[in-house]
């Protein structure tokens, strides 16, 4: 046999060992976004004949609750990011209060993203627990739920989401940080070049790929905008949710051309972040 | 149905909507199939032994307690077992069933489902609900044949797709103790919240209650009932719906948070009234409220507000989807849930509260006084008061337009 039919064989063989995992994915998520296309499209109505139509998409104000809903994952996954960081870097470090701390926050991890957000509202909201604990009126407390600036939204996301991106980034760290940090430390390096130049590229890809992963779920994630949010402008799971549970049949397409929207705004996103960290990896 | 069909049908209806994705399948016929008309008897014959999975709103605590401690266990003796099945939003029910329609299920998890208004309209459009049963009912003999309510469905014909459960009158509700001379009228309501910044708004519509709202005030900028028709055309939505959105966004900044947010449900604003951070709230369901007082939730100054020119009324009702393999079962459910004894229990206070369906003139001596012997209550006015010039419901048709069109001009703005 010559090299290039065993290298044939060896990724013949790899490929079969992928099947497994790649087919439900293809069949599962394939299938409903097929199904969405072709809703979204007009060809396959609840009532009436199928007709190629663009009409869903021209009908939803799109424009908006992409804006809204790419603004509200960058701002939780920039905060989550940092914090996850100032975590994981606790984690690694030696001290044992703050590897203390650092293993309580991940205990968040386990806590679902629904009832995080209950309990962010019964924290946050404007006759919540906070408001009363420091004795504030309603009135004068700030819109932190259903407010203009999505604050409560944005804060259940970046706390559930940075327990998650330390953990990842951590789990990097503490294998290989110690001894470069010993070995630039011995060479003279100080507390922020040694941050700088060896801890940050160390986690790098870690914490490139987790806030990717972090990104795209806030992204498509509806529940806790839709208990913590406010009733317009809506973000586009909120919004693809309302129009498919409309009693205006019309409104399903037009659902699944938000849906199509959302998934490719994900799909866009995970090839970017691929794109990068493949470059980060090149450059080091 | 036991845990394993239920998953069955699951995987059924998953399996076949991606065959029919992948056959591009056409809609499926649109015409209400008709329920075979038989003996009572028969019927009940069939039932014994069936399980009746009743989809219905799950946020009202009475009506739940009251559908598993008193109407599931008088079914148990007729041998059928009701099962309540809670959801946030009955269009979650006529979704499941016009999907189990476009999949050609006939094994449905759906049995049952309270609705009316524009669920109702939007399930008869796709022919998802049995119709023609009805009159097979014994007890529909106590409902008044005439009756407006019971014969059209927010303008849909009911024709026999849907049993009468209860009536109901949009009502707002405001505290004695902090509005000492309450408004009588709803453009009175509306001024008194702009004299009072902050202690008044609505739920955001498509909130069913909050929807109800915005056509009451239609109502009221219109000039009256008598102005708008009833059955919705583009012309008539041209010509009256600006009024309303006019009115209610030079309201706003006057409204809770300066209208810059609303409510997103009836339950939301029940919040902000029981918190005392507004001073109404509003209700589809006033009898309810006796019981919210009762329990400490709202003040004890609570009182419902009757209006000069009257309030939306409504009834809702039963229907069985025609994707239902335990039609028999459901039909004897809702034979029950209509007799006199049920529709008393019901109609207590305590229980649920709500207003009965049955005409008392058509009910025998002992039913009648039974009706008639209900406590008078301090805080919720009687039926007969509080429907006193009662406004009908618009037709289904206007509901959502108007719903989106309240986001576009006044939320949005």
């Amino acid at each position: 046999m010559t090299a290039a039919g065993r290298a044939g064989a060896g990724s013949r063989r790899a490929t079969l060992l992928v099947l497994p995992a790649v087919v439900p994915v293809v069949v599962v998520v394939g299938a409903a976004l097929t199904s969405a296309v072709l809703l979204s499209l007009g060809l396959t109505p609840l009532v009436g004949r199928p007709e190629l139509s663009l009409d869903a998409w021209r009908a939803t104000e799109l424009g908006t609750s992409i804006r809204l809903s790419l603004a509200i994952a960058a701002g939780a996954t920039a905060v989550a990011t940092v914090v996850g960081l100032c975590l994981a870097l606790a984690v690694t470090a030696g001290a044992r209060r703050s590897r203390l701390l650092a293993t309580l926050s991940s205990l968040t991890i386990p806590v679902p993203h629904l009832v995080g957000a209950a309990a962010m509202g019964l924290l946050l909201a404007d006759a919540g627990f906070l408001p009363r604990l420091l004795g504030i009126a309603p009135a004068d407390w700030p819109a932190l739920v259903g407010g203009r600036w999505w604050i409560a939204v944005g804060a259940e996301y970046a706390w559930k989401e940075s327990a998650f991106i330390a953990l990842v980034v951590a789990g990097v760290l503490s294998s290989r940080v110690a001894s470069y940090t010993e070995t630039a430390a011995l060479l003279g390096a100080g507390r922020w070049a040694r941050f700088r130049h060896v801890t940050l590229p160390l986690a790098a890809p870690a914490l490139g790929a987790s806030a990717a992963v972090s990104f795209v779920y806030t992204l498509g994630s509806y529940e806790v905008a839709a208990l913590l949010g406010r009733p317009s402008p809506e973000p586009l799971p909120v919004l693809a949710v309302r129009l498919f549970t409309s009693i205006d049949l019309a409104a399903r397409p037009q659902a699944a051309a938000v849906a199509v929207t959302t998934s490719a705004l994900g799909l866009v996103a995970v090839l970017v972040s691929l794109r990068s960290l493949r470059r980060l990896a090149a450059e080091q | 149905m036991t845990v394993l069909h239920r998953w069955h049908g699951g995987v059924l209806v998953a399996a076949c909507a991606s065959v029919a994705v992948l056959t591009g399948c056409a809609a499926p016929d649109a015409a209400a199939p008709v329920a075979e008309d038989r003996s009572w008897d028969d019927v009940l014959a069939e039932a014994e032994g069936q399980t009746v999975d009743l989809w219905m709103y799950g946020g009202d605590v009475q009506g739940n307690a009251y559908v598993d401690d008193v109407l599931a266990r008088a079914a148990a003796e007729l041998g059928v077992t009701l099962r309540r099945v809670p959801i946030a939003d009955t269009g979650d029910a006529v979704n499941r069933v016009l999907s189990e329609r476009q999949a050609g299920v006939t094994e449905g998890e759906v049995d049952l489902v309270w609705v009316n208004g524009d669920n109702f309209a939007t399930g008869r459009q796709a022919g998802a609900w049995l119709c023609d049963w009805t009159s097979m009912l014994p007890n529909i003999a106590g409902t008044d044949p005439d009756d407006p309510l019971l014969t059209s469905d927010f303008g849909t014909p009911v024709d026999g797709c849907e049993a009468p459960w209860h009536k109901a009158q949009f009502s707002l509700v405001y505290d004695a103790a902090r509005v000492p001379d309450p408004p009588t009228t709803l453009a009175g309501v509306l001024d008194w919240a702009e004299v009072n910044p902050g202690r008044f708004t609505y739920p955001a519509p498509p909130d069913f209650t909050g929807s109800a709202f915005l056509r009451q005030v239609l109502y009221s900028v219109s000039g009256g009932v008598d102005e708008v028709p009833l059955e919705h055309s583009d012309e008539a939505y041209e010509e009256l719906s600006p009024a309303l959105y006019d009115r209610l966004a030079e309201l706003a900044p006057a409204l809770w948070r300066e209208g810059d947010t609303y409510p997103q449900s009836q339950q939301e604003l029940d919040q902000l009234f029981a918190d005392g951070q507004v001073d109404m709230t509003m209700t589809y369901g006033p009898a309810t409220v006796d019981d919210l007082v009762a329990d400490g939730t709202f003040p004890e100054t609570t009182r419902v507000l009757t209006l000069d020119e009257g309030t939306l009324g409504n009834a809702s009702f039963l229907a069985i989807p025609s994707t239902s393999d335990d039609q028999a079962g459901a039909m004897v459910v809702a034979d029950l849930a209509l007799s006199p004894e049920q529709q008393l229990a019901k109609a207590r206070p305590e229980v649920w509260g709500q207003f009965t369906v049955l005409d008392l003139d058509r009910l025998g001596d002992d039913a009648r006084a039974g009706f008639e012997a209900l406590p008078d209550s301090a805080v919720v006015p009687s039926y007969e008061e509080l429907s006193a010039g009662a406004d009908p419901e618009l037709s289904a048709g206007w509901v959502t337009p108007l719903d989106d069109g309240w986001r576009r001009e006044v939320a949005a703005g």
